[in-house]
């Protein structure tokens, strides 16, 4: 499969992560500059935040340190938006759950297909790795 | 002595937790899935292990960004099910083993594996689930529980080598713990699975199997996988089969298969399943 090799030049390491299509890896970058969207969402998580949330979304994200951008793409759920903002789908899905959608709805949305169709792609065997394993690769 | 007698690798996908709390096992989605952990949970009827040590990762639940320890071992006296969202899952708490849980801390410090230490937390799908897998629904847990939980959320995460490494360090302080315990790991997460972006949706059977082969017999290939391949092949939430290496290093240099399962798709993800034993080598 691959050498036997430790990591050993950090640029190299973290660079390879932007060879990815389609994808945003939750490296250290992404973890500072998303860090108050994903808090915010984690605060989901007690049902008192939940309640208040639905009550006034709007209201609940001026209490938080977010871009006005930020706060615009958690009231539309433009989830590609918050990933390149740095946000980070495990806390994303606090606003998943607050919303009662199951994962993969939310998870449909950000991708090429509606939710019927995406689960009809995953049924017969999901996305094929095939051709978006490497940007410059194209393979 | 406390030995470790058989790693159990599987997935945990947050959904196989929902059809279980709503008695969804045996539909036409669930039941094929479900179908192949029926050899496990007759193994953990005989087995009765006494502690399971449970790689698992948390998704966002008892850590925030706050704090993101690499590894962190659960030394506490019990643990209860997180509510992520839309409750805590309706399982019994969890009940940890504090004095070996201790234990292992300590030699894996004195290993020179700087674990962080969790006396109190609050525990998610990630660990709840793989038990649900392997015992059903008793009303309370057959064996007591050490949590281990593993960053796989936050580059850079352990690399296999670590795990790897780390799982060998773990079978070495189990079989110094001088109590009689029958202990088994259990490496949790993956298979495939992209939960992120355009590319969302990912899944690759191949692949998936191939790494799942890496874990059987005497080979260690698998410690070298790097993380891109992982990320490439599998999708970016495939990084968390990183933790079943830990399993399979603390098996010591040889394993044999006595259970395998593969099914696709759950939700968005490659659910796999392996369970082996230490063999001794030659
Ligand atoms: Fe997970």
């Amino acid at each position: 499969m691959t050498e036997r090799k430790r990591i050993t030049d950090i640029h190299a390491y973290l660079e390879q992560f932007e060879d990815v299509p389609g994808t945003r890896v939750f490296t250290a970058a992404r973890a500072r500059k998303g860090y108050h969207i994903n808090q915010c969402a984690m605060s989901l998580m007690k049902p008192e935040n939940r309640e208040r949330f639905k009550a006034d979304e709007r209201a609940y994200l001026e209490e938080w340190n977010l871009s006005e951008e930020a706060r615009q793409a958690i009231l539309d759920r433009d989830y590609n938006a918050l990933l390149d903002m740095g946000g980070n789908i495990y806390f994303l899905s606090k606003i998943i759950s607050t919303d009662g959608l199951s994962f993969a709805e939310a998870v449909s949305s950000m991708t090429e297909h509606n939710f019927e169709d995406y689960k009809a792609m995953m049924a017969a065997g999901g996305r094929s790795p095939e051709g978006v394993r490497s940007i410059k690769g194209k393979y | 002595m406390a030995r470790i007698t058989a790693g159990i690798a599987s997935s945990h996908v947050p959904l196989l937790g929902m059809a279980v709390d709503q008695g969804k096992t045996g539909d036409d989605y669930f039941g094929p899935i479900f179908a192949g952990y029926e050899w496990t949970k007759d193994f953990e009827k005989q087995e009765k292990p006494d502690v399971v040590i449970l790689v698992y990762n948390d998704h966002a639940s008892a850590f925030d960004m706050k704090i993101v320890p690499t590894f962190a071992i659960g030394c506490g006296e019990s643990y209860k099910s997180a509510d992520e969202g839309f409750g805590p899952r309706p399982v019994p708490d969890v009940e940890g083993h504090p004095d070996l849980a201790w234990h292992i801390a300590q030699s894996l410090i004195l290993d020179e594996f700087d674990m962080t230490i969790i006396n109190e937390m609050e525990v998610d799908h990630g660990l709840t689930v793989p038990l649900s897998m392997m015992f059903g629904t008793p009303d309370e847990w057959p064996a007591r529980v050490i949590p281990l939980a593993v960053n796989v959320v936050t580059y850079p995460v352990p690399s296999g080598n670590r795990c790897w490494a780390l799982g060998e360090a773990i079978g070495r302080a189990v079989e110094s713990f001088p109590e009689d315990l029958n202990v088994q790991i259990w490496g949790t997460g993956g298979m495939s699975h992209q939960l992120q972006g355009p590319r969302a949706g990912l899944l690759n059977r191949e692949w998936d199997n191939k790494f799942m082969d890496l874990l059987i017999g005497d080979t260690d290939e698998a410690r070298w996988i790097e993380h891109i391949e992982y990320i490439r092949e599998t999708g970016t939430e495939g990084i968390e089969m990183v933790m079943w290496l830990i399993m399979r290093g603390a098996l010591g240099k040889k394993t044999r298969c006595l259970h395998r399962h593969y099914h696709i798709p759950c939700s968005n993800t490659a659910i796999g399943h392996l369970v082996l034993e230490p063999k001794p080598a030659g």
